[in-house]
């Protein structure tokens, strides 16, 4: 356990769908019960908070005791799958009173888990959500893009990235790639 | 204190001034006093200090023992000096224990210094606002600062005159742990989060800004927002690396004129990807120099139930650019102008939606929430305060930037 003599917010990271897909690796940063788990991502950096901004493409009500939604929202690379639940109560009204198709910026916590066949999936357990507009979205993809190439310009000088490297053999040019494509399909 | 930390602090004070001394040598030295001569520690490290000051030929350096009757400026008193001086008592504070007859702040025309006179010396009470010759004084460290220590040895004479004295002024950006005096102007008035506070908020002059606060006190009044005030002898305390005044010791004088200040402001960018309880629509307590935050009961928590409370709108939320979270706190017109909503609208729709006040929060939660802005302001404990906020707008330079970055062919 570190020491923290102030507290200070974990910042929320900017990933594409494509690269949270691929993530597998998450540990606890300490012993407590209480202590943050973080995943790492594929270009090499500890996260327990991401921001995204895409498209709600669609939302589903489920459950009967434990009522929770889930929803799609989509950005240029891919899909990332969110879930509001009852532990949240306001995160799941707000996402519940949306009515997609809807841009959305989405704050939340990473969340791997394993299916019963065995496949590894992520998702995003949302802590705010809200309506926002397409300029929001191109600032986003922008935003996005500038922090992963951040990530990969430094890929191989920390602890972190060394990490990714164990544990996905990251290829920096492919991601590079990603950020590539992405960026061309906002339009101008 | 063992004779090699007392050796280590005798060079480290050389070594500040430049010379370099032999470790060894100064703990023989120390050693031999003590061990063979049964000097005890204390006037061993003043003989030592002082011999190798003059054997490096360096001047300044306190060396507590030479009892000096040589008058001093008390803006060049250093820690373990043991000095003279002569000085017009320029405040009194409570004594904060039994053990204390006095504390105050003592000044001449080059500085001022805070003092603490010890009760168990017996010594004569010294009147606000005559000059007194102190000899025999020790100065000390208290909190970062010089503090003269008035102790039994120490000889306390009333002058024959009270010369005047005029403060001299300080620039913010050079103020440093003790005492200052300042001419600036009052940019803000925060709210108070202590039951005995009187007044808290921000200064500033040409050169920057400090926090300063105004504790209750009989006597002591408020600062009025946007005035321009001299303010002498204020404490300057040092909290985390920051500076703040504390007004109390201060006399502050409203004066002519108007400061062009000089923000050391700094810029934030990113996302709000949280806004917190608190933010929206507030109730603030009436109650003259109070202004705390209401309970939805109305109730203040200094002055109970407090109906004819007025309303506040600010936001208090996280700026994220996704590397650093930082805490910002934004005031009525920034949030207005941010959300596109005024205080008077605000009020009109709590007062007439079910929801009441949670209207307003969620109205400016979903404006605000997940976008875009630059945030400029000044910070404190770790908050930005808010001055102007603005939305970031796309930029096709950037995109383009970005595309060569990423290292594909030109789009
Ligand atoms: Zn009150």
């Amino acid at each position: 356990m570190k020491p923290q003599s102030t507290f200070e917010r974990e910042p929320a990271r900017r990933v594409f769908a494509s690269e949270l897909r691929e993530t597998r690796y998450q540990f606890k940063d300490g012993e407590d019960e209480k202590s943050p788990t973080y995943v790492i991502l594929p270009t090499g950096i500890r996260s327990n908070r991401i921001f995204v901004v895409g498209t709600l493409t669609e939302k589903q009500r489920q459950g009967d005791q434990n009522i929770f939604y889930r929803g799609r929202v989509v950005d240029p690379t891919g899909t990332f799958f969110i879930m509001a639940g009852s532990y949240q109560p306001e995160a799941m009204q707000q996402l519940a009173r949306i009515e997609p198709p809807a841009f959305v910026a989405v704050v939340g916590k990473p969340n791997l888990y394993t299916t019963p066949e065995g496949n590894c999936l992520v998702s995003v357990r949302v802590e705010s959500i809200a309506v926002v507009d397409r300029e929001t979205r191109d600032l986003w993809v922008l935003d996005t893009a500038r922090e992963t190439l951040d990530r990969l310009d430094a890929f191989g000088t920390t602890d972190d990235s060394r990490k990714a490297q164990e544990e996905y053999g990251t290829q920096p040019d492919l991601y590079r790639k990603i950020v590539y494509d992405a960026l061309s399909q906002v339009q101008l | 204190m063992t004779l090699s930390e007392v050796t280590e602090r005798i060079s480290r004070k050389l070594e500040a001034k430049g010379a370099q001394p032999d470790r060894q040598k100064i703990e023989s030295r120390l050693r031999r006093l003590v061990e063979e001569f049964g000097v005890n520690v204390d006037e061993a490290e003043r003989t030592v200090t002082g011999d190798l000051a003059r054997e490096y030929n360096v001047t300044g350096v306190g060396t507590g023992g030479s009892s000096s009757t040589e008058l001093r400026q008390i803006r060049d008193l250093a820690p373990n000096d043991w000095v003279t001086i002569e000085g017009k008592i320029v405040a009194l504070t409570p004594p904060v224990s039994p053990s204390i007859a006095q504390t105050g702040i003592i000044a001449d025309s080059s500085g001022a210094i805070r003092f603490v006179a010890w009760a168990r010396g017996n010594p004569p009470a010294m009147e606000y606002g005559h000059w007194y010759r102190l000899e025999s004084a020790v100065v000390d460290e208290y909190k970062g600062a010089p503090n003269l220590k008035i102790h039994s040895g120490t000889t306390i004479a009333r002058a024959e005159e009270d010369a005047p004295l005029l403060p001299s002024i300080t620039p913010i950006a050079e103020l440093k742990p003790g005492v200052g005096s300042v001419r600036a102007k009052v940019i803000q008035d925060w709210e108070v989060s202590h039951d005995r506070m009187l007044q808290t908020g921000l200064l500033g002059d040409e050169t920057g800004t400090i926090k300063f606060v105004i504790w209750k006190e009989e006597g002591k009044d408020r600062l009025e927002l946007d005035a321009v005030y001299n303010v002498y002898y204020a404490t300057v305390d040092e909290y985390n690396g920051r500076l703040s005044l504390a007004l109390n010791t201060a006399m502050y004088i409203p004066d002519e004129g108007d400061i062009e200040v000089g923000r050391n402001e700094s810029e934030t960018r990113g996302a709000l990807v949280h806004i917190g309880p608190g933010s929206g629509l507030i109730k603030r307590c009436p109650v003259e120099g109070c202004n705390r935050t209401l309970s939805r009961q109305n109730y203040c928590p200094v002055h109970e139930i407090q109906p004819e409370f007025r309303y506040d709108l600010r936001l208090k939320g996280v700026l994220d650019d996704g590397v650093h979270a930082k805490n910002v706190l934004m005031q009525r017109e920034v949030v207005e102008r941010l959300a596109g909503i005024t205080l008077e609208e605000a009020v009109g729709i709590a007062e007439t939606n079910p929801l009441g006040m949670d209207e307003i929060f969620y109205r400016i939660r979903n404006t605000v929430l997940g976008r875009y802005y630059t945030c400029s302001g000044s910070e404190f404990d770790g908050r930005l305060l808010v001055n102007s906020c603005t939305p970031i707008v796309f930029e096709p330079a950037e995109l383009a930037a970005l595309l060569n970055r990423a290292g594909g062919e030109p789009a």
